[in-house]
């Protein structure tokens, strides 16, 4: 196929312009490319710089997280300062760090005076640190909001690369000292971004310092408050034990009745025996005198001299004083026994312990409370079980509610003692006939210093003393009382396990 | 719009009729491009439509013909523009259900600023899809057709139709893919 001129000039035509196109957009697809490759190398430059920068967040946030964990430990302030000093100068690349303590714009002198220096550690060196603290304005004693940097001149140091800034800061140490930081460093100043990261771990800085020494406070008065613990325990057995003997006082006079009467006929016994003895000296002497000058005795005048002095009576009565006496001396030796083991203050270890034995022996003490017109009914027996409790305080409790009931009746009545044995434990209950408490009386029964009794009769602790051993005991009181009928404490004691 | 599409426009137009009747399309089209098109360009979505529309007018063919021809013939063309794992997929069904969530993150990463249609599938049986095709560029013929040149490639036959269609005074185009 063969094309006119026109044709083939229009055809020359259009392929000419198509080549055209195809030469501008080989053109711009060039310039396309190189705006791509401009990119792609500014997008690496940026990346490379948000590298660059997120290493050193990362730097950042690992020294401000070390500080954190060293602050927020629990190893002691200064090893802790320490630390910080010591991850401080690595964070800032610093040449050397130290801490110091001043009071009163004085500088304390330190145990050892050692200086934190960059790839050796704490290391002495008293010409670095005399060189700070020259340097630090350790006088006008004020705390600083931020750390400070200055520009310095330390050609008498002979540093083989020149030391050219301080930067340092300080925060409240104890009392009126001041701890203060710094670090000598081979930059002209402290940068800026650098010093935005150091103000936040000062930050954590001063509060872990304060709350270390929060601690050390509250530690003291712990140590304080355990020294008012021991002495108001040592006072509270104290007043146990003073009560106890107040009660004592109160019972002194029944006791001593009590005492007095044995001994009043043993002494009388002893005057009668006395007097027998007395006969049967004479006797002795009469058989003696007979056998000198008659050189014999018979019978019947050896029966005459018997029958003379009454031998027989002598003889049978003498046994019986005797035995009295004894029996006597008995009761005596009981009673100071029971008063002896009362009075005794002992420890307050808690054993197992017969009710019934406390009982009797209070009851011994207490008993002469209880005249002719009393009548004591104590039911209780061997077969009560034990509790867990000391003996001596038990006592104590129950010889105070025994005055106590006596004294609730004046004009005679039934004291009762019983118990019952449940699943939890022992219930022991005390009952007077006696003149018995309104509620008023019954609410503040346990209230230390409240008494019914007139001036001179009691303490008023008596029952809140009481009460106090038997919550030691783990014992639950309570109180049933009708006016003019009788009050009947139970008292609850947990069995053994 | 991406320039592949307007250098494959042209390919199309000259493998159909021309290098001479392309020159004079630009003529008459008095494009701000002039008609020099690149790959790795972007040109303004009117050249196309300008294009198109004389297409359409010297030719006595309808709009909804030369975008399907176009669709049809150029799928083959982007495919082979196309990242590997492209290559394969064997089902219409399948490759249509990845053209989200796989072609197109790929043509993203090249080209971050792209406006690319979004399919919402609608239902699915084993021999019928329906999904929303949207796109402000309302381009749902030269969809139809690249979904046959897609058809073409796995070898399957479908139908493609649309029961919604924007252009028919619908709210939405929705497009109807039966294997036959």
């Amino acid at each position: 196929m063969t094309l006119s001129k026109e044709e083939l000039e229009k055809r020359v035509s259009v392929l000419e312009r198509k080549a055209l196109r195809e030469k501008k957009a080989r053109q711009l697809a060039e310039n396309q490319l190189e705006k791509y490759s401009l990119d792609i190398y500014e997008a690496n430059q940026s990346l490379k710089a948000a590298l660059a920068g997120s290493e050193q967040k990362q730097l950042e946030l690992e020294y401000l997280a070390h500080t954190s964990s060293a602050v927020a430990s629990e190893i002691p302030l200064r090893e802790m300062v320490s630390n910080i000093v010591d991850l401080t100068g690595e964070f800032c690349c610093a040449r050397y760090g130290l801490f110091v303590i001043s009071e009163e714009g004085q500088w304390l002198t330190e145990k050892t005076p050692k200086v934190w220096i960059s790839e050796q550690g704490w290391q002495e060196n008293n010409a670095i640190k005399e060189f700070v603290t020259d340097l630090l304005p350790v006088s006008n004693n004020d705390l600083l909001a931020s750390w400070r940097s200055a520009e310095i001149k330390n050609n008498e140091l002979n540093e083989s690369a020149p030391l050219n800034s301080i930067f340092y800061t300080n925060v409240a140490w104890s009392g009126k000292k001041i701890g203060w930081l710094a670090f000598l460093s081979q930059e002209a100043e402290l940068n800026q971004d650098l010093e935005v990261i150091l103000n936040t771990s000062k930050e954590h800085l001063v509060s872990g310092v304060r709350r270390r020494l929060t601690d050390i406070r509250i530690l003291q008065r712990n140590v304080q408050l355990q020294d008012s613990i021991s002495s108001l325990e040592k006072a509270r057995r104290q007043l146990i034990q003073s009560e106890k003997m107040a009660s004592l006082g109160q019972l002194a006079a029944g006791v001593a009745h009590e005492i007095n009467n044995p001994i009043a006929f043993i002494r009388s016994n002893l005057e009668v025996l006395q007097d027998y003895l007395h006969d049967y000296k004479k006797l002795t002497s009469e058989v003696q005198t007979n056998l000198t000058e008659q050189t014999t005795l018979d019978t019947s005048q050896f029966s005459e001299m018997c029958k003379k002095i009454d031998l027989d009576y002598i003889e049978e009565d003498s046994e019986d004083l005797l035995k009295s006496n004894i029996e006597g001396l008995d009761r005596v030796k009981e009673i100071v026994d029971n008063l002896k083991g009362f009075s005794h203050a002992g420890d307050e270890a808690l054993v197992a312990t017969s009710l019934n034995n406390c009982i009797q022996s209070a009851l011994k003490i207490a008993g002469n409370m209880f005249k002719y017109e009393h009548k004591v009914i104590n039911n209780i027996s061997a077969e009560c079980p034990p509790v867990l409790g000391n003996s001596g305080q038990l006592q104590q409790v129950f010889v105070n509610l025994f005055v106590n009931a006596a004294h609730a009746m004046e004009k005679g009545g039934v004291l009762t003692i019983d118990y019952t044995h449940i699943k939890e434990g022992v219930v022991l209950h005390i009952q007077d006939t006696g003149c018995g408490m309104d509620k008023e009386t019954v609410n503040q029964l346990f209230t230390p210093f409240f008494t019914t009794k007139p001036v001179g009769i009691g303490t008023g602790l008596g029952l809140s003393v009481s009460y106090a051993i038997l919550e030691a005991h783990g014992a639950q009181v309570s109180v049933d009382s009708q006016l003019n009928l009788g009050t009947t404490f139970h008292i609850k004691f947990p069995t053994i396990d | 719009m991406k320039g592949i599409v307007f250098v494959k426009f042209n390919e199309f137009v000259e493998e159909l009729w021309g290098e001479e009747f392309w020159d004079t399309l630009l003529d008459e089209a008095q494009l701000s491009s002039e008609g020099i098109y690149t790959t790795v360009g972007t040109y303004d979505d009117e050249e196309l439509f300008t294009l198109i529309g004389l297409v359409v007018e010297q030719k006595n063919i309808s709009p909804k013909d030369a975008q399907f021809a176009f669709g049809k013939w150029v799928f083959k063309e982007l495919l082979n523009a196309a990242p590997a794992g492209a290559h394969n997929f064997k089902d219409v069904f399948e490759f249509l259900h990845a053209v989200q969530d796989f072609i197109h993150v790929e043509v993203k990463k090249l080209n971050p600023d792209a406006l690319l249609p979004e399919f919402e599938f609608l239902s699915e049986t084993p021999n019928t899809l329906t999904f929303l095709y949207q796109s402000p560029r309302n381009l749902c013929y030269f969809c139809e057709g690249i979904v046959h040149g897609l058809a073409e490639h796995t070898g399957q036959t479908v139908e493609v139709s649309q029961t919604e269609c924007q252009h028919q005074g619908d709210s939405r185009c929705v497009m109807e893919v039966v294997k036959v």
